[in-house]
């Protein structure tokens, strides 16, 4: 029963999975598009669900003290800081600070308005098409002219992580108007520190670890890649040639360089995928059914 | 054999077996000196790119493109080059555009690109080396939606295909109501689009596009990917469900100089010269190595 | 474009330490290494549960409750159901079976999309293509649309629409005529000469009288065609691959040992360009001239090299003394 019931239901989602490809009706796209949801949800749950099981492995290492514990530990902690500095703390305590504008009259009642901006050295001003820093070299705010009219005034700041602010103001002619405003730092995932924090340390650990193989690829071209007989020599001449016949010093040496490598791609290479690709196919099919069937069992676990 | 009878290992043997970590200083000199001294050979494109760009010149102003950026960080040295010149391209035509990712790992690299690359001029009048149509800053729910993150793989994949809307529960990124931005109406599946650009870094990527959107709905879609999936995707591109594949560094420096912009992929595929050079030395090296060896000569491996 | 917060700037330097601590991997498995990658690991760990939730939980299921009704609410909370029984069976042991009905669901699920979607876009538009004619006749440029001019070498939207103009004003009489017409610009009739070739070039491609071959792409397409047959005969081993089926089947791996070449000289390049981008960071020569000013890469870099140089150093020697500590456990 705790095995038959899964199957019979994985049957029953599995064969309208199958069946809604054909089935033109307007009802059954809708329902198609709800189960697709519910994959969507529950693929994120698993993400999650992934996260609080390395947690609990991780656990039981650091009380035992096993090798590397001390190592655990900063993994812990980084996840612990990651989640806390995700949850939207601004919206907790409140945080909704608005830009300010005050307009006076100017020195003069004709010409153009003067639109003076307020705001930190490190927070993008933008008043109409003209941009700028909040303060400049000197440590006066930003200033500028414009025409009598209807203005927008939008502060921003670089990096990620603030609420950008925009106020309105209709200036006439000779007026003064002179806004303030700070963009207030945001939590949870468009947050400051938890954009920081993949901007600086989620991004180039990410990054360099993928560009590790670089090195490692050429350790193994020196070492491993052998022309031990016709096919792996096939192999490597080919290699060869697609390397050469991509970057701009194959077309320096020989025009048609390029040309041979890209026939390569398009003929024997296009070739032996595309058989690759229906014999997957049916097996995928094949493979599908089996699941369907209830013929398949491994993915729900042994009693 | 007795210490008296032992010969000296041969030159291959000791080469065969000498410590792997002069490979990679080698390795790094090769990448790090071409910055330096940069060999400036012009990156030319190859048919798929030239078929990608078509498709992309082919839009008349005022189209609708949807762009799937299924990236992480770690692929950007590949992606974004191509990403920033498609971006000038689809600007200078004045093209709407709607993002969306199905990677975990890609929303805050999608609001940077948002930020630098959308929001902002990427070639204004007057850009040293540049003779193109200058682009504008693009204004968000005006010009531009980011619809965000969905997860699901090809069954997120086959919900854009079928209701959009549903899919990112009829709100952009920021919040807003799809139905209160202008550009998005009549848009509700991905065949409303007049071109699908997918910029994709793995798994779910434009694989997962062609078997569950584009064969079905017929959808016009070029890929850019990284060179790793170029061999997989290229059957695609044959058989017209891809029609347009910018396959790697290469290729998206290739689209630039149709762009008519050179950057990072220009100068990444200039430091790709000496890099596979020394890739192809180390293996013909290895293989000269390998076939002098007595030991092979005498049978063994 | 104002200047960065000291905060950036430390990151910057946080992100470029990490890159060389990762690096020295290269070296051998330290404690820098493992520093980094523990950090890295736990980084993501939390990413990865906020983003999710943010983007998928929380509208798709706590939002949802709100906005739905009738049997919309109750399939949505079938899904709330299903998300709890994934959850019992990380946290009970005794429950864990009832996560079974959530697994079972998603994977058949998905095998029942996979099966149409394979059979649709691997099986189906490849067997079409694959049994479409050998031909492959040139393009006749006094009479093929655009959209087919488009398509040929050197050629681009706008010349094809030129060429359309150019030909409805006087025929073509041969490829020199159609690439020197005055209407294409001095790059547009650069770019068609570039292109020109006997093989794979425009002459290849183009032709101005009707019903012209382009006798290599027809080579082109029985190879093609030949090599799929061939690949697929290797992969058919219901029958024993002796005598002509095994000669047969040999050709079959040549081809596909081609297509692995090709894979792994890309693979190659793939790898190259990662490294490429992290060289161009590390280097500060992503940033713009006043933002690479104030972080100052190269600096930061050799600074973090020489620290991870010396504290390697120091960790080997301690190694070699024999009196352990962290990151000095034997790897089982």
């Amino acid at each position: 029963m705790k095995k038959t019931l899964p199957l019979v239901l994985g049957m029953l989602f599995g064969f309208y999975a199958v069946a809604e490809f054909y089935i033109p009706h307007h009802a059954v796209g809708t329902l198609t598009d709800e189960f697709r949801s519910w994959a969507g949800i529950l693929t994120a749950a698993a993400f999650v669900l992934g996260g609080v099981n390395i947690l609990q492995v991780t656990w039981p290492k650091i009380r035992r003290r096993e090798a590397d514990w001390e190592y655990k530990v900063i993994l812990l902690a980084a996840a612990g800081v990651m989640l806390l500095v995700g949850l939207p703390w601004h919206r907790l305590v409140g945080s909704d600070a608005k830009a300010t504008v005050t307009v006076a009259a100017g020195a003069s009642a004709a010409g153009p308005a003067t639109v003076i901006v307020e705001a930190p050295a490190d927070v993008v001003v933008q008043v109409g098409s003209a941009v700028g820093a909040g303060k400049d070299a000197g440590g006066k705010p930003f200033t500028t002219q414009v025409e009598p009219g209807e203005v927008s005034i939008k502060l921003s700041r670089r990096v990620a992580g603030y609420q950008p602010q925009e106020v309105k103001a209709t200036l006439t002619a000779g007026q003064v108007a002179t806004v303030r405003g700070d963009p207030p730092m945001l939590w949870g995932k468009e947050g400051r520190v938890f954009v920081w924090l993949y901007d600086h340390v989620f991004a180039p650990c990410n990054s360099t670890m993928f560009a590790l193989l670089a090195f490692f690829v050429a350790s193994a071209a020196f070492r491993a890649f052998r022309a031990r007989n016709v096919e792996a020599g096939l192999l490597l001449g080919a290699a060869m040639i697609m390397l050469l016949g991509r970057i701009p010093m194959g077309r320096a040496l020989w025009d048609d360089l390029p040309d041979i490598a890209q026939w390569l791609l398009d003929v024997p290479n296009n070739g032996g995928r595309r058989a690759i690709m229906m014999g997957a196919a049916v097996g995928a099919i094949a493979t599908g059914l089996r699941v369907i069937l209830g013929l398949e069992r491994s993915h729900l676990g042994s009693d | 054999m007795s210490a008296t009878e032992q010969k000296p290992a041969h030159w291959s043997e000791k080469l065969q077996t000498f410590d792997r970590r002069w490979i990679f200083l080698a390795m790094s000199l090769a990448i790090v000196i071409p910055l330096f001294f940069p060999l400036g050979l012009p990156a030319k494109p190859d048919p798929m790119t030239k078929a990608a760009y078509n498709a992309v010149e082919s839009l008349p102003p005022g189209s609708r493109v949807f762009v799937s950026l299924d990236m992480d960080p770690a692929s950007t040295p590949e992606l974004e080059p191509f990403f920033k010149a498609v971006m000038l391209h689809l600007k200078r035509k004045n093209v709407k555009v709607v993002f969306g990712t199905t990677w975990y790992s890609a929303p805050p690299l999608v609001e940077r690109y948002m930020r630098e690359v959308v929001e902002a001029s990427i070639a204004p009048a007057g850009t040293a080396g540049y003779s193109g149509a200058p682009d504008r800053p693009y204004v968000k729910n005006v010009d531009y939606v980011n619809l965000g993150f969905r997860d699901g793989k090809g069954a997120i994949i086959q919900l854009f295909g079928s209701d959009l809307r549903k899919a990112f529960d009829g709100r952009a990124n920021d919040g807003t109501a799809l139905d209160q931005i202008p550009m998005m109406s009549g848009i509700k599946q991905l065949k409303d689009f007049d071109l699908i650009v997918l910029l994709n870094a793995g798994f779910p990527g434009a694989k997962e596009y062609v078997q569950f959107v584009g064969t079905r709905y017929k959808l016009k879609m070029i890929a850019a990917c990284t060179a790793v999936s170029t061999t997989d995707l290229a059957p695609y591109f044959q058989t017209g469900q891809l029609i347009g594949l910018v396959g790697g560094m290469a290729a998206a420096a290739g689209y630039e100089d149709l762009v008519g912009k050179k950057g990072a992929g220009t100068s990444g595929a200039d430091v790709l010269n000496i890099g596979s050079i020394v890739v192809m030395l180390a293996i013909i090296f290895g293989n000269v190595v390998y076939f002098v060896s007595p030991r092979r000569r005498r049978g063994g491996r | 474009m104002p200047a960065f917060a000291m905060i950036d700037v430390v990151g910057f330097w946080v992100g470029i330490f990490l890159t060389f601590c990762i690096l020295s991997f290269l070296y051998d498995d330290n404690p820098f290494y493992k520093l980094a990658e523990h950090l890295f690991i736990g980084i993501s760990i939390g990413y990865l549960m906020v983003q999710q939730y943010t983007d998928n939980l929380h509208p798709k299921l706590i939002v949802a409750l709100g906005e739905k009704d009738g049997i919309w609410l109750a399939l949505r909370l079938v899904a709330i159901v299903l998300v709890i029984l994934l959850f019992v069976k990380a946290l009970s042991r005794r429950w864990a079976w009832l996560g079974r009905f959530p697994l079972a669901f998603v994977v058949a699920f998905y095998a029942g999309l996979q099966i149409n979607a394979v059979a649709n876009a691997e099986l189906g538009a490849q067997i079409q293509f694959a049994s479409k004619s050998l031909d492959d006749p040139k393009v006749d440029l006094n009479t093929a649309p655009a959209e087919a001019l488009t398509s040929l070498p050197g050629s681009s939207p706008l010349v094809a629409e030129k060429l359309v103009a150019e030909r409805a004003q006087r025929p073509f009489t041969s490829l020199d005529d159609a690439t020197t017409r005055p209407s294409l610009t001095p790059a547009e009739r650069q770019d068609l000469a570039a292109a020109r070739g006997t093989l794979v070039g425009l002459d290849a491609s183009a032709s101005v009288k009707p019903g012209q071959q382009n006798w290599f792409g027809v080579l082109s397409n029985v190879l093609l065609l030949l090599g799929l047959l061939t690949s697929l005969v290797y992969f058919y081993f219901s029958v024993a691959h002796t005598g002509v089926v095994g000669r047969v089947s040999k050709i079959g791996v040549w081809v596909l040992m081609i297509g692995f070449g090709a894979s792994f000289g890309l693979t190659v390049q793939g790898r190259l360009a990662l490294a490429i981008g992290r060289a161009y960071d590390v280097l500060g020569r992503t940033f713009s001239p006043s933002d690479a000013a104030q972080i100052k890469a190269p600096y930061v870099s050799l600074i973090s090299i020489v620290i991870i140089i010396l504290g390697i150093a120091g960790w080997e020697l301690r190694r070699r003394n024999g009196r352990g500590g962290p990151g000095t456990a034997e790897k089982t």
